[in-house]
């Protein structure tokens, strides 16, 4: 447990003090609704309203992947990677303490990209804003489950930032659809769906537990 | 000599095989085409071989450490994803000549064409990294990550409703009438030729390795 707490404490005083991680994602999530604009046929206004939860998710999806890349490229400098592997710690706790960090940087970017949502496609997220932050919070956790573990592996390899995506996209689909499902409905009905939170519970925990168990052979000195 | 002898059998039940299909009855509704049944699941049943196979080695590997279950599981690997190919690849030749569209978002369509990318990336995974020993480690990893999938994509229909092409899986009863013998004779296939496949590809790595170290050991003396 004080394994979970100092790697999280780490990684975001390390972020805080420079940073660099959160605005470049601030800044690339609102870069993508720009490029979203010249994408729909009608620009990225109300009219677009019905594809709004698709597009804000792969907007947060996109953003993760520019983060979750970097999570893990920071301990390549001083070869921190290797001592965490050699520290005398369960590495699962490491993990935890990695995906933490990335819950709560990416949690940041998901408030900001969604009010840029809520203004550019005139949806009025306050009126659901509690179970929002709920459905983003287990759709963050899932995303940065498989994130964090294919992150470590992906610094590890040729072409780590072609690696990330690769890894990471086709097992994201039970977080992605719940995730998706769960926001439409909520927007179009004030109302938390079963269905799609249940996947998202699912996905998260099955991921979450398979990373802590198989993260002991993904560190290496 | 078992590489051979199972050759022999896989080749032997092909042969019965195709004599089967040839007999079978042609269906009243969909005509001729409706015999891409005959090779669409049983190559459907390959790819389950052999992605359970990679996660099955994988895990023993990173238990044991032995070489040999990695390379077992890369050949499975590779196997499933010739499978998993062939049988995307029918499916839409029939689905186009039977409901006049070469692809539908339908559960189990979208979950195989999942996994096909996920053993994708876990051979691209294997590629881009560099030493053996930790190859293996990122790929039984991934390989067991990604087998989450398979279940998932066996009960499709089942967990996500919408039965648009795909019917639920077979039961007793649910093929016509003379269609039964073709069907099992090619699932026998597929099977049969998994192992052959299978024996193959693993043969062929152990050469590999064989080779590579003996490359390695005239570099350094």
């Amino acid at each position: 447990m004080s394994t979970f707490l100092a790697v999280l404490w780490k990684d975001l005083l390390t972020e805080w003090r420079s940073r660099d991680r959160v605005v470049a994602m601030l800044v690339f999530s609102a870069l993508v609704v720009v490029v979203f604009h010249f994408a729909l046929p009608g620009g990225a206004t109300a009219a677009a309203r019905a594809y709004a939860p698709g597009l804000l998710w792969v907007a947060y999806v996109f953003t993760a992947l520019i983060g979750l890349g970097r999570a893990f490229a920071v301990e390549l400098e001083n070869d921190a990677l290797a001592g965490l592997a050699l520290a005398p710690a369960e590495r699962g706790w490491i993990f935890l303490g990695k995906w933490a960090a990335n819950v709560a940087i990416l949690g940041v970017v998901q408030a900001a990209t969604a009010l840029v949502f809520g203004v550019v496609f005139e949806i009025d997220l306050a009126a659901v804003a509690l179970p929002f932050a709920g459905v983003a919070a287990l759709g963050n956790a899932g995303l940065c489950a498989i994130g964090t573990l294919a992150g470590a592996v992906a610094v590890r390899t040729r072409f780590r930032e072609l690696m990330l995506p690769l890894l990471v996209l086709p097992l994201l689909w039970p977080v992605l659809s719940g995730a998706v499902r769960a926001t439409a409905e909520l927007l179009a009905t004030g109302r938390l769906p079963f269905e799609p939170i249940h996947l998202l519970l699912v996905a998260d925990a099955a991921y979450l537990i398979l990373s802590f168990v198989t993260f002991e052979y993904v560190l290496d000195e | 000599m078992t590489i051979r002898v199972s050759g022999a059998i896989a080749l032997g039940v092909c042969a019965l095989w195709a004599w089967a299909v040839w007999q079978a009855p042609v269906d009243a509704m969909q005509g001729p085409i409706q015999k891409i049944l005959y090779v669409h699941v049983p190559c459907a049943i390959g790819a389950y071989l052999g992605f359970l196979t990679t996660a099955l080695c994988g895990a023993l590997y990173l238990r044991s450490g032995r070489e040999r279950w990695d390379r077992l599981a890369i050949a499975a690997a590779e196997v499933g994803v010739v499978f998993c190919s062939l049988n995307i690849a029918s499916g839409p030749i029939w689905a186009r000549g039977t409901w006049g569209h070469w692809w539908a978002w339908d559960p189990r369509l979208t979950v195989t064409l999942l996994l096909w990318f996920i053993y994708l990336a876990y051979l691209l995974l294997r590629a881009f990294t560099e030493g053996s020993e930790r190859t293996a480690r990122f790929a039984a990893v991934y390989g067991l990550l990604g087998a989450l999938a398979v279940p998932l994509n066996y009960f499709a229909i089942r967990l996500f409703g919408s039965a648009a092409m795909h019917p639920d899986n077979l039961q007793r009863g649910s093929l016509g009438e003379g269609m039964g013998l073709p069907f099992a004779l090619g699932l026998l296939a597929a099977g049969t030729g998994y192992v052959f496949l299978l024996l193959l590809r693993f043969d062929l790595e152990g050469q590999r390795v064989a080779l590579a170290r003996a490359l390695a050991a005239e570099r350094s003396s």
